[in-house]
């Protein structure tokens, strides 16, 4: 008996020291050479390639763990300074505010950045720097809407547009982002009545994906949208001829809502001067044009202009709030579209 | 005896509260001071939540019971046209990961899908939201989830006495009253196992619930974290679903009363035949659930992959494959191996009212949301840290965080539910009779292990195998949280790009991931069939 007892306890140890060993060995390796360590809510298929070309420019390896915003900064957070991350990237202004407001990063004084980035889409402090450049924007069908009936996100809640609306979920942070910037320039007041206006004014439950949005719109079964303009681009260079067009929202009053993505150096990076290399290359003119050209997204450095397809929907004023406001006004935005029962 | 007996007893103790450490961490929320964010919460959110998660807990229920129960019975009790690949085919569904078939409903179904633009042309009708209201995901959960009722509905009708059926016959029943007045009744526990398991498994879905924008209890979970970024009222939130979990349990057992059916044989006489019409009715209305559940999702999954292979593969995907499968059987492995020592059968009646406790808590997990679980799980280890550094030693986070172990630690704990239910279940039909013997025969208790009760419990400890090998490929938030650098799985892929709205490009992890999940399941017949 004695014998047997043993003899299932060496196996169930060696078992937990295989498994443990592996672990460990993965987490020396991490620890032992000079390459960087990104996390990062880019998705994995539009940073990569980003990575390989700094590695190929420097030699410096990347690596990257991919993961959702929220459970990813409190990774960070209880890894504390032994955090393998050397930079944290993620999409939304709100969100780089927030892990800011978490002291994940470390300021970063940078000439390069400065020249490069236009100084709404960086942290006052230095703390993170906007890498590229999304607009969202009013979309429409050119079959059934003249686009001189279109003007502004507030107008979309006035009784024209019953039943003509779909929106996106609140759940998204990018909803949230732009009610927080209506909030910030007309006051929490004026936009409830905005929101209560959207929400009578839906033809359908809001939908998870902006893709969605613009297929409801072809399919006839609402009007307007409003969308990031990348996943038009998208769309567009599949099908060049599809019956959708952008409009620039507020262009006479507070400018288009624009959002970033864009990362910080962490408070604990091992490799820091690698990772202000990292945050330097990608806001070159080589970086920039992967980025434009991998997702259609807008350039955030002020040195390159939009490519064709992009530029093709012309010109437009972007709204100039420093974006960490909306990060500041997210959680009252989200009471706010709560409250009115957007979804 | 008694000290043995004794020692074992704590040494199951500790196991199971191991499996049950996530849960203990996120109910430890609760010492945490609370926020006015119950204020908000309770005033716009709960009313409508609590109400349509009840109705879809309903539907779900109600749907998969009947649909799971009737399609077991048929395939069992009654010949009819095609009976012999459908009775398997039936099992195909449950190898499609819930998010994937609801994007390819709505990619159909939806106003914009060609189902809909097609009936609109036809009949000029005009279009509806299938996202509003309740039947159309409760109809989602319901396809997806019915194979758990019909493969434990299916391995207790295929254990029924043949004697007693024919008995109801030649004293005059109907086909139908032998159905409702035998066959259901004496099957009623194994239905309120996989009964159990889907509600469960509905409770903490996110995937399909955030694609229709459905308002359920983990709307407010997520929303405490994302949106107000508080977690620990997220982590109250989820506690409250694993009560609701242990409520099932409880009614489950109740349900379940004391009956045990004891019985081994298994029978291949069919009771019934259906020939002409009525054969081929029953074969359209199984043929139909097949179709619908997975040969059309399929046929689009894989013209969507054809459409977009040159696009999207690339060499990368041999380490998804890679960590998919090393993941996937060593997790299943360790899984079913905590449940067999947790079910075996002697423990059962020594056990203390704690131990007992303790180990169905530990099956809770599979009601939490698999990202609270994992970063309830990363908090435990931050507890531990700080408890091994106030005794002056070190933090483990930056061993343990990121690791394979705690990946699979997390499985573990995740899925115990599955494999143990499977096991207990069919522990449970061993009669004492057994133990009884070998005891008189002077048998040791490894010997009685081995030789009587391991072999007794092969086809309960496989099926649990099955379903936790196909779940743990499917799973996707806690193997985000938790995976180490470069192990990315199949699931992750799929989500990447379809959280991208890239849902085409998303059709070739996702088949990839079906076509695994199917090897699985035809794997398990195989033995299964061996076994009978």
């Amino acid at each position: 008996m004695e014998y047997k007892v043993n003899k299932k306890v060496s196996i169930l140890s060696i078992l937990v020291i295989a498994i443990l060993s592996t672990s460990f060995s993965a987490a020396v390796l991490a620890a032992t050479d000079d390459s960087l360590t990104v996390y990062s809510t880019r998705k994995e298929h539009l940073i990569k390639p980003l990575f390989d070309a700094f590695t190929k420019k420097t030699g410096i390896e990347v690596k990257y763990l991919t993961g959702n915003g929220g459970a990813l900064i409190e990774r960070i957070k209880l890894e504390g300074k032994r955090t393998k991350a050397d930079m944290f990237m993620t999409v939304d202004a709100g969100n780089l505010w927030y892990a800011a407001s978490q002291n994940l990063f470390q300021p970063v004084e940078s000439e390069v950045l400065i020249n490069n980035i236009p100084v709404h889409l960086r942290d006052p402090e230095g703390l993170w720097t906007g890498l590229s450049v999304r607009a969202r924007t009013i979309i429409y069908s050119t079959d059934r809407v003249n686009p001189e009936e279109l003007s502004t996100y507030q107008d979309l809640a006035s009784n024209k547009w019953k039943g003509r609306l779909c929106l996106r979920t609140s759940k998204k942070v990018y909803t949230k982002s732009l009610v927080a910037s209506l909030i910030h320039h007309d006051g929490q007041k004026a936009t409830t009545e905005v929101v209560k206006g959207w929400v009578d004014n839906l033809a359908a439950t809001p939908n998870a994906e902006d893709t969605h949005v613009m297929s409801a719109i072809l399919a006839g079964q609402c009007d307007v949208g409003i969308v990031n303009t990348y996943y038009f681009g998208r769309l567009q260079a599949e099908k060049p001829n599809v019956a959708l067009k952008l409009f620039w929202a507020n262009q006479g009053s507070t400018g288009t809502h624009v959002n970033i993505s864009g990362a910080g150096v962490t408070k604990y990076s091992s490799n820091k001067e690698g990772s202000i290399k990292l945050l330097e290359f990608l806001s070159s003119i080589e970086a920039q044009k992967i980025y434009v050209k991998l997702n259609k997204e807008y350039p955030a450095s002020q040195k390159l202009k939009a490519d064709n397809l992009i530029a093709q929907w012309g010109d437009f004023n972007q709204d100039k709030m420093n974006l960490s406001v909306a990060g500041k006004n997210q959680a009252e935005a989200v009471a706010l579209m709560q409250r009115e029962g957007y979804r | 005896m008694s000290i043995r007996q004794n020692n074992s007893n704590i040494l199951m103790g500790f196991l199971a509260f191991s499996v049950a450490f996530p849960i203990i961490v996120v109910f430890s929320a609760w010492l945490l001071p609370g926020t006015e964010l119950w204020g908000h919460f309770s005033e716009n959110l709960l009313p409508e939540l609590v109400s349509s998660t009840l109705i879809l807990l309903l539907g779900v229920g109600i749907g998969v019971s009947v649909l799971g129960t009737v399609l077991a019975y048929l395939v069992v009790m009654v010949e009819f046209p095609g009976r012999k690949w459908l009775e398997w085919a039936l099992f195909l569904p449950f190898a499609i990961p819930a998010y994937v078939l609801a994007f390819v409903y709505l990619g159909v179904f939806d106003y914009s899908g060609y189902a809909q633009v097609w009936l609109r042309e036809l009949t000029g009708i005009s279009g509806f939201d299938i996202r509003s209201g309740h039947w159309a995901i409760i109809l989602t959960f319901v396809l997806v989830f019915y194979p758990y009722v019909y493969m434990m509905a299916r391995a207790s009708f295929k254990r029924q006495k043949i004697q007693m059926i024919e008995a109801g016959k030649m004293l005059g029943a109907s086909p139908f009253s032998v159905f409702w007045k035998i066959s259901v009744p004496l099957a009623r526990p194994a239905i309120a196992a996989g009964l159990l398991v889907t509600l469960m498994e509905t409770l903490a879905d996110f995937g399909v619930v955030s694609l229709f924008n459905y308002p359920t209890f983990t709307t407010a979970i997520y929303s405490a974290w994302g949106d107000f970024r508080s977690i620990e009222v997220a982590a109250q939130l989820a506690s409250l679903l694993v009560l609701v979990a242990f409520l099932l349990i409880y009614f489950e057992k109740k349900a379940r009363g004391k009956a045990k059916y004891y019985s081994s044989d298994v029978s291949n006489i069919k009771p019934y035949h259906a020939n002409g019409l009525i054969g081929w009715l029953l074969f359209v209305f199984v043929f139909g659930v097949f179709m619908l559940s997975f040969a059309m999702p399929m046929l689009q999954i894989i013209i969507w992959s054809f459409e977009k292979f040159t696009q999207e593969w690339n060499p990368r995907y041999f380490d998804y494959l890679s960590s998919t499968g090393i993941l996937t059987i060593s997790a299943t492995v360790l899984t079913v191996f905590v449940a067999t020592l947790l079910a075996l059968p002697s423990r059962r009646k020594s056990n203390s009212k704690v131990l007992q406790i303790l180990i169905r808590f530990s099956t809770l997990g599979y009601a939490l949301p698999g990202s609270v679980m994992a970063v309830g799980l990363l908090y435990g280890v931050q507890n531990i840290s700080l408890i091994s550094i106030y005794f002056g030693g070190s933090s483990i986070n930056h061993i343990l965080f990121g690791s394979v172990a705690l990946l699979l630690f997390a499985y573990v704990s995740r899925f115990m539910a599955i494999a143990f239910n499977s096991t207990i279940a069919s522990s449970e039909q061993i009669k004492p009779m057994f133990e009884q013997s070998a005891r008189l025969l002077g048998a040791s208790r490894f010997r009685l292990v081995k030789e009587v009760y391991l072999p007794m419990m092969t086809p309960g400890i496989l099926a649990g195998a099955l379903l936790v090998s196909v779940d743990v490929m499917k799973e996707l938030p806690a193997t985000y949280l938790l995976r180490p650098f470069g192990w990315d799985t199949l699931a992750i892929r799929v989500y990447e790009l379809s959280a991208e709205g890239l849902y085409e490009r998303a059709a070739i992890p996702a088949l990839i991931m079906v076509f695994l999940g199917a090897v699985i399941m035809l794997l398990f017949n195989k033995l299964d069939r061996d076994n009978n």
